[in-house]
């Protein structure tokens, strides 16, 4: 698995020399773009900090656990365990979070439980769809995204089943 | 995404009046003081990849990557505008290698090419984000792999095809779900 950390590096160099045998102002160019940066931290910060203000209260009020305690009948019968059902329904907010949940996942039940591995599934499978909208459109006036957040959620549910169904073959 | 977040809200802190009153506010200074934080560990990252993604624009690279992928994007996005699909295959290459840092730069600017001022997102809009948000990668996250490993596991890497096969099928599921409602859904 030791190719993985090549990827990357190699990524980096193939375009350093690409760009040295098209003779383009690498130096220049690399400023140029990573100026963007700045601006684009300063652009989403503050729909990130909204989306993780109310996550924070939402955890912090219990309301996470009582809603994970009420739906978890539900996961149930689509084969999710209960143990996961917090973890599904912080996911779409925050990366962050889900990876702390995924910690005390590891630690209460072990790392290779069943339990554990589900939840490596679908934190590795699913992606922060609230955050992921609130930062794609936070320079635009846009305001209704139509059926993109119902299609993404229940995209990641399906993943969140199918994890629990194939984990049991590996 | 109005009315969730101020539902959720309200009703969050309308327990915690209930529970924990003199946190509130704490809470969400925590909350605020974390997303801080995130951006200064995203702003470095950010700027790598950004001026990565500088070098590649003046190369010409992008541009040759948006030609190699200009079948793919047509299907899923529709017609779009060369700066735009520029953008489009930085934001899936960069998603399918799992360099989220790249990515999320990539597919903002994206979406910011195809703004027209409107209110109501377009369909190539909806079709990026649902892809961005179903998780496209391909390549295993390197963050879980390590935590795992991190966390003692005897086998670290047994989730690796699972979390394939639990990306993969729900890709193609909602690319056909959103293809389908654009059919439908006519604004």
């Amino acid at each position: 698995m030791n190719v993985e950390i090549y990827i990357l590096p190699a990524l980096i160099l193939t375009l350093l020399i690409y760009a040295l045998i098209k003779k383009i102002p690498s130096y220049t160019s690399f400023a140029e773009g990573a100026k963007a940066a700045l601006k684009l931290c300063a652009d989403i910060f503050p729909y990130i900090a909204a989306v993780f203000i109310c996550v924070q209260l939402f955890k912090a009020s219990g309301l996470s656990r009582w809603l994970s305690s009420a739906l978890a009948p539900a996961f149930d019968l689509m084969g999710i365990p209960p143990e996961l059902c917090e973890l599904i329904l912080i996911r779409p907010f925050s990366g962050n979070a889900s990876l702390a949940l995924l910690s005390e996942i590891y630690k209460t039940y072990g790392t290779d439980s069943y339990v554990a591995r589900c939840a490596s599934t679908i934190a590795g499978s699913s992606d922060t769809v609230f955050y992921i909208t609130a930062v794609y459109f936070a320079g635009t006036k846009v305001k209704r995204f139509r059926y993109a957040i119902p299609v993404a959620l229940l995209a990641n549910l399906f993943s969140a089943i199918l994890a629990c169904l194939i984990v049991r073959f590996f | 995404m109005n009315k969730i977040w101020t539902i959720v809200s309200i009703a969050s802190i309308a327990i915690l009046l209930w529970i924990d009153p003199g946190n509130i506010v704490a809470h969400m200074n925590n909350a605020a003081a974390g997303t801080v934080s995130l951006m200064i560990r995203l702003l470095p990252l950010y700027a790598v990849w950004m001026g990565m993604m500088g070098i590649a624009e003046r190369s010409g690279l992008t541009e040759k990557l948006a030609r190699l992928l200009r079948p793919s994007i047509k299907f899923l996005f529709g017609e779009v505008d060369e700066r735009t699909s520029r953008f489009l295959s930085i934001n899936m290459s960069a998603n399918i290698l799992g360099i989220g840092s790249a990515a999320t730069p990539a597919g903002i600017s994206a979406i910011a090419c195809m703004d027209k001022g409107g209110e109501v997102a377009t369909d190539a809009m909806i079709m990026l984000t649902v892809l961005n948000s179903v998780g496209m990668q391909l390549i295993p996250s390197a963050t879980i792999i390590s935590l795992r490993q991190a966390f003692d596991s005897a086998a670290p890497f047994d989730i690796i095809i699972p979390t394939l096969i639990a990306t993969v099928i729900p890709l193609i599921f909602s690319v056909a779900a959103v293809k389908i409602l654009q059919a439908k859904v006519k604004r």
